[in-house]
């Protein structure tokens, strides 16, 4: 640990850490454009410049007035004893001195000058550093008549425009097209005050390439101004309008932490969240946009009962008595239960108490997502598995004594040999083969609870609306064993239901004994019976999640 | 995306000489990366100017990105991304070369050649009609000692005056 004195503040700091961290660790505000925690460091928009006294001179030595040097590249360090300044001290470093104020102001005065007043028609108003800074650290007026450089706006790939005139040249982008992704399309053109990022192109315009890796829409978050912008959020909403909720990608099982940002009408966008252990500073872009499911016009609102060969809506009451009918006829061993991959912890722990207990049938199922393509990137890897809660479905489903969670080819075997079947899918983009199809179409009455209208429903004789990720709160495992939390951000639609809501409604209707009003109660009952569940409670999780041992 | 790829079709390559001097050149260097100028010239030189192809295929030779190629290109004036004349004409507009009137060697070049001077972004511009010439200003070409100079390819042309330039055109 270095012994550092921070402008007025004694504080301790692991060696290594730069002066912007260490700062940023006790409260202090270090601006910085370039730098960014997970990418190198050039050092290159001289934002950070802070006034160090890092080295150490031999004692009675005269130290002459330092140069300031840039935050981000300057270490602190333990200094051999010595080398202490003021006897005590590892580092003394000035964040707040009259020369790094001064200096602040001048390099946003630099960083200004080609930089356009468009901040009422630019998407990052409201969440930009140029503004804020320029707000906290720079000058009141511009010093500058001359003509402004106005580079064209550029369409850089499929979700990603350039309005170059407010770039700033940090060339995180850059960075993060080299590093993470290791894709490198992006790249600076011509020089001096005429940079501009680009991809790469001919003389006549025509590119060579596009910015259309699956993790591009990174460098639209690590944009510190609004130069690069999400075709998808263009003009949708000023950021301070959105309301914010921490949750969890449902796009595969990496589960990487992530930021919903919604209005009372319907999800706005998903912004990733930092996870040190899972997801870092980033998302894929099948996870940022694919979210459009959860606002779809399509969704299921009404329950639907199959009449006449055909799927009319009706009302929870009837759904609920058909289905309870059709269930007390039959023998539990005609019966088979099948969990979604989709849903959380708490929805597939109520579903197999309901098929234990109350159904007393061990048969169950797993269904989800087909599986898609993995991709790997030098930071990041994209999983086939197309579920966010498989881990934790097949551990919860099978969790109760001598349930047997099957899977595959087995599953569909089963299924043709069952009478009733209770699907709960979620999966709606999953596509049927034919023989699973064939096996679904053989069973007596199958219930199906989704979100949308999918290959499933279509064969099914009653229909459930559920809920997305984005309408409950709830536990999802990823395919490391985290246990995180996702939360309810918007209502669902029409006459959706929570999904564990309905599976419970099911149970009492039949005399089971259950009685949970919020997924956290869920949580704790999961905790208690599910073997190395002890910890998930949504308490011990928190923000960070927990790691099941 | 509005805009297609652009479809390379006839690709580049260099040829046997080349392709031995780049051999040399990369076995210069630490990294691969670190030969993109002499391999930029010499492929420059082979096929005239820098076409996407061309582009291309130094990243392929380098193992690096296009981009980095483009990036390189476009911040060096010295390589062209657009035909230029057979003879390429550098005037020297730095201090020295200014006190000594480079101004009267260009303008009569302008006039001897019947062109404007050519930008950066615009090398059209500065080429004759006949595709033989290429008129440019350039920053210092270290040569303050003799100016006013010019440089015609990779010959460097001293102590200019109209007269003198009459005569080094004339012996090309």
């Amino acid at each position: 640990m270095a012994f550092v004195k921070l402008n007025d503040l004694e504080i301790e700091v692991e060696d290594g850490t730069n002066v912007v961290e260490a700062a940023r660790q006790h409260g202090i505000e270090v601006p910085h454009y370039c730098y960014h925690p997970g990418l190198s460091r050039p050092a290159n928009c001289r934002m950070c410049l802070v006034e160090p006294h890092e080295f150490f001179p031999p004692a009675g030595a005269i130290v002459p007035a330092r140069q300031l040097a840039t935050g981000c590249t300057t270490v602190l360090r333990t200094a051999p004893p010595e080398r202490k300044l003021d006897g005590k001290y590892d580092s003394i470093v000035y964040t707040d001195s009259p020369r790094v104020k001064k200096a602040r102001e001048d390099i946003l005065e630099f960083l200004l000058v080609h930089h356009p007043l468009d901040c009422p028609v630019c998407d990052q108003a409201g969440e930009c550093d140029l503004q804020d800074y320029s707000y906290r650290h720079g000058h009141d007026k511009s010093r500058y008549l001359e003509v402004k450089n106005v580079p064209p706006k550029k369409d850089l790939g499929p979700d990603v425009l350039l309005y170059s005139t407010r770039c700033v040249v940090c060339t995180r982008c850059i960075r993060f097209a080299e590093e993470v992704s290791g894709t490198g399309e992006l790249g600076l053109i011509n020089r001096g005050s005429h940079d501009e990022i680009d991809i790469p192109r001919s003389h006549e315009g025509v590119p060579l390439q596009v910015l259309d890796n699956k993790l591009a829409g990174n460098v639209v978050d690590i944009c510190p101004v609004g130069a690069l912008i999400s075709k998808d959020f263009l003009f949708k909403s000023r950021p301070w309008f959105m309301e914010k909720a921490d949750s969890v990608c449902s796009g595969c099982s990496v589960g990487c932490n992530i930021t919903v940002e919604y209005k009372a009408d319907g999800v706005y966008r998903l912004k990733p969240r930092f996870h040190e252990d899972i997801n870092q500073h980033w998302m894929c872009d099948d996870g940022r946009l694919g979210y459009h499911y959860v606002n779809s016009d399509d969704r299921l609102q009404l329950p639907l009962k199959r009449v006449d060969d055909e799927l009319s809506p009706t009302h929870w009451a009837d759904a609920i008595a058909t289905i309870t009918e059709k269930l007390s006829e039959v023998e539990a061993e005609d019966i088979v239960v099948i969990g979604s991959a989709q849903g959380t912890n708490e929805d597939n722990y109520v579903l197999q108490q309901f098929a234990h207990d109350v159904l007393k049938t061990t048969q169950l199922g797993l269904f989800g997502q087909s599986p898609g393509e993995e991709h790997k990137f030098p930071q990041f890897t994209i999983e086939a598995d197309k579920n966010p809660n498989t881990a934790g479905a097949r551990t919860i489903l099978g969790s109760a004594n001598g349930n047997v969670v099957l899977e595959g080819d087995a599953l569909w075997e089963k299924v043709s040999n069952a009478k009733v079947v209770y699907l709960v899918s979620g999966a709606s983009e999953r596509t049927l083969e034919d023989a699973e199809k064939a096996a679904l179409e053989s069973v007596d009455f199958l219930i199906v609870q989704d979100v949308l209208p999918s290959e499933v429903t279509q064969v099914a004789d009653i229909v459930l609306p559920g809920t997305t990720f984005a309408e409950k709160d709830g536990t999802f495992t990823n395919s490391t064993g985290w246990v995180q939390r996702i939360r309810k951000t918007i209502d669902p639609p029409g006459e959706a239901r929570i999904d564990w809501e309905i599976t419970q409604q099911l149970a009492k209707q039949l005399g089971g004994e259950m009685n949970y009003h919020f997924a956290g109660e869920i949580a704790l009952a999961i905790a208690e019976n599910v073997p190395g569940y002890a910890d998930a409670t949504h308490q011990k999780i928190g923000d960070a999640g927990i790691k099941l041992t | 995306m509005s805009d297609e790829l652009i479809q390379i079709e006839t690709p580049f390559a260099f040829n046997e000489e080349n392709q031995r001097e780049f051999d040399k050149l990369i076995g210069r260097y630490p990294i691969k990366e670190a030969a993109m100028l002499p391999t930029l010239h010499l492929a420059q030189r082979q096929a005239g100017y820098i076409t996407p192809a061309v582009m291309k295929y130094v990243a392929e030779q380098l193992e690096v990105s296009v981009m980095k190629v483009k990036d390189v290109v476009t911040f060096y004036p010295m390589f062209f991304e657009e035909p230029v004349g057979e003879y390429v004409i550098r005037v020297c507009h730095t201090l020295p070369c200014a006190l000594r009137d480079c101004k009267e060697v260009l303008d009569h070049l302008k006039a001897k050649l019947d062109t404007d001077v050519a930008s950066e972004t615009n090398l059209a511009k500065g080429t004759t009609a006949d595709g033989k010439f290429t008129l440019m200003k350039v920053e210092c070409l270290a040569s303050c000692d003799v100016a006013p100079v010019i440089m015609i390819n990779d010959d460097l042309y001293k102590n200019l005056t109209p007269e003198k330039v009459d005569e080094v055109l004339n012996n090309l």
